[in-house]
């Protein structure tokens, strides 16, 4: 199954490079956000944007963000283009169309994290020019990796469970977008509720957990909301009604 | 593999109030190109995708190259091949793209997916294109890189769902001659479903029709039209009413009419025309044609679909 997982990621991974490569498709607007938090947001911050332990926050929620322009199109797409039910007609089990697609989305935010922390280094290099090269440490990468892996797994989750049931990829992306909308700023919203003495406890609270531990807490709740989200996909995941539809 | 390919039993399959197979049973022996027709709605792409195990039966069984429809679908989608309803191909894929996908989805080894993509794009007329996205290709290209995603990985039974519609006449009897050299060449049991009665006749070992869910007739194309008509037409010069008229008198002739200078003359079953030619050159008539049409498998297959038509009459036909 593991074989038939990589052909289907593959495929998907051909149609996002195509969707890429072209500017008019969503390559540019890929490009200037690429550009805009790979080359001004660290020029603003300076080192700290490589080692802060705020950024360990803000690099799922930018890929996990970019992973939703794409895996509303998942299944969605496949319907509007006409290509499911061939897809469907063939050997590929439920479980490997499904987790390829996963695959291939998290494959993305990964890469749009790297190449993003790959312009950052370079733009701060030249910005602190006769310093040497400007990088995280290599626990901070590790904890970056993981978290952007599970936040990118779990915004797939949700992508492929809505694109599984809309009619079309406008619809699946609207969904989403609220979906998103909600999961970004309630946090937001939360601190705003709690008083001055009440954010200063939670910010107390925080940094007695440490970073090792906030990354842990995080990663399991993340991991946990993949797997139900991934389970849910499943099990909606029904052949002959995917067919008919 | 069984010496059927396909064998299904009394299948029913409702979508709410309409019912799209309606007990149908119907037999395909391997190895042959089978045609299912039939009017739009009459259950063809329900009984496709009820062969590949994509919609279950509400009723009846099926066994696709000896494969339960219900219990082993998935045996029977590794060894099928299918173009269905859309082409399905991914257009901002290549050409290349598109049959390499297919051939990593039935594990091919990556030289065999090479060498088979350039065997089936040389034999399509497409390889000087390979490398162009899909979507730029015309209608015609498509439903031939369909075909051969279809078949790419040598299933022993492909499913074709109106490979031919929308093509032009040309292109329409390539990707037929394409067809039927895939079937000789390779054995291969060939499932389709056309509107195109001509398709069917040339291309077709057995042809099945298909009216509201049954099965109407089944047989070969040239079984199922009647052996010869017993109209027969006569043009020629000294062809008068009067002369249709005094017709009536032969043996054999039930009715006798001239429609547009022409003698127009309904033979009782078996007669032969000879006699009616010699009384009417005894007449003096100077015969120009002489014509017994003999019915198409549209004219047969109008009678079986039109609601005067009497389902299943035709000789061949084997409903259950």
């Amino acid at each position: 199954m593991t074989a038939d997982i990589f052909t289907v990621a593959w495929k998907e991974w051909l149609e996002f490079r195509d969707q890429l490569l072209r500017l008019k498709r969503g390559g540019l607007s890929a490009l200037i956000v690429l550009l805009m938090l790979g080359i001004i947001t660290p020029l603003q911050m300076g080192p700290l944007w490589l080692t802060s332990p705020l950024m360990l926050a803000y690099w799922p929620l930018l890929s996990s963000g970019m992973v939703s322009t794409l895996i509303a199109d998942a299944f969605a797409g496949e319907r509007e283009r006409h290509t499911l039910e061939t897809l469907l007609a063939t050997r590929l089990s439920d479980t490997s169309i499904l987790l390829g697609k996963v695959l291939a989305a998290i494959l993305y935010g990964l890469l749009f994290t790297l190449a993003n922390i790959i312009v950052g280094v370079i733009t701060l290099t030249i910005r602190h020019f006769g310093e040497g090269i400007q990088t995280p440490s290599p626990s901070h990468v590790a904890y970056m990796l993981i978290l952007v892996t599970l936040a990118c797994s779990t915004l797939a989750g949700i992508g492929v469970f809505i694109s599984l049931k809309a009619a079309t990829v406008r619809q699946a992306q609207q969904t989403l977008g609220i979906i998103m909308m909600v999961l970004f700023i309630g946090p937001v919203l939360f601190i705003q509720f709690l008083d001055t003495e009440g954010r200063l406890s939670l910010a107390g609270r925080l940094t007695a957990l440490g970073t090792g531990r906030l990354v842990g807490w995080a990663s399991g709740i993340l991991l946990g909301a993949s797997v139900i989200l991934i389970a849910m996909a499943m099990a909606r995941f029904k052949r002959g009604k995917l067919s008919l539809d | 593999m069984s010496t059927l390919a396909i064998e299904a039993d009394g299948l029913v399959r409702d979508f709410g109030a309409v019912r799209a197979l309606d007990h149908l049973s119907l037999e395909v022996p391997a190895g042959i190109v089978f045609g299912f027709l039939g009017p739009n709605g009459a259950g063809k792409t329900t009984a496709i995708r009820t062969f590949l195990g994509l919609v279950e039966p509400n009723a009846g069984t099926a066994r696709v190259l000896g494969f339960d429809t219900r219990r082993e679908s998935d045996r029977i989608r590794e060894r099928a091949g299918a173009l269905l309803e859309h082409h399905g191909l991914y257009e901002r894929l290549t050409a290349e793209q598109n049959l390499d996908f297919a051939g990593r989805v039935w594990r091919m080894s990556s030289g065999d997916r090479q060498a088979r993509t350039r065997e089936l794009l040389e034999q399509f007329g497409l390889w000087d294109r390979r490398r162009e996205a899909a979507g730029k290709w015309s209608r015609g290209m498509k439903q031939k890189l369909a075909v051969a995603r279809a078949v790419f990985h040598r299933p022993p039974l492909v499913f074709l769902d109106e490979p031919t519609a929308g093509l032009d006449p040309v292109a329409s009897a390539a990707l037929r001659d394409d067809l039927a050299a895939l079937a000789s060449g390779h054995g291969v049991t060939i499932f389709l479903t056309t509107h195109n009665l001509v398709e069917a006749e040339r291309l077709c070992d057995l042809v099945g029709v298909i009216r509201r869910g049954r099965l109407a007739a089944l047989g070969p194309p040239a079984s199922l039209r009647a052996a010869d008509s017993n109209i027969v037409r006569v043009t020629g010069t000294g062809l008068n009413d009067l002369m249709a008229g005094a017709a009536l008198a032969v043996p054999g002739v039930l009715v006798a009419n001239v429609v547009d200078g022409a003698l127009e003359v309904e033979l009782g079953e078996g007669v032969r025309t000879a006699p009616l030619i010699a009384w009417l050159v005894e007449r003096g008539v100077e015969i120009d044609e002489v014509r017994r049409d003999r019915p198409s498998l549209e004219d047969a297959f109008l009678e079986l679909v039109t609601d005067d038509g009497a389902t299943g009459s035709a000789s061949a036909s084997v409903p259950r």
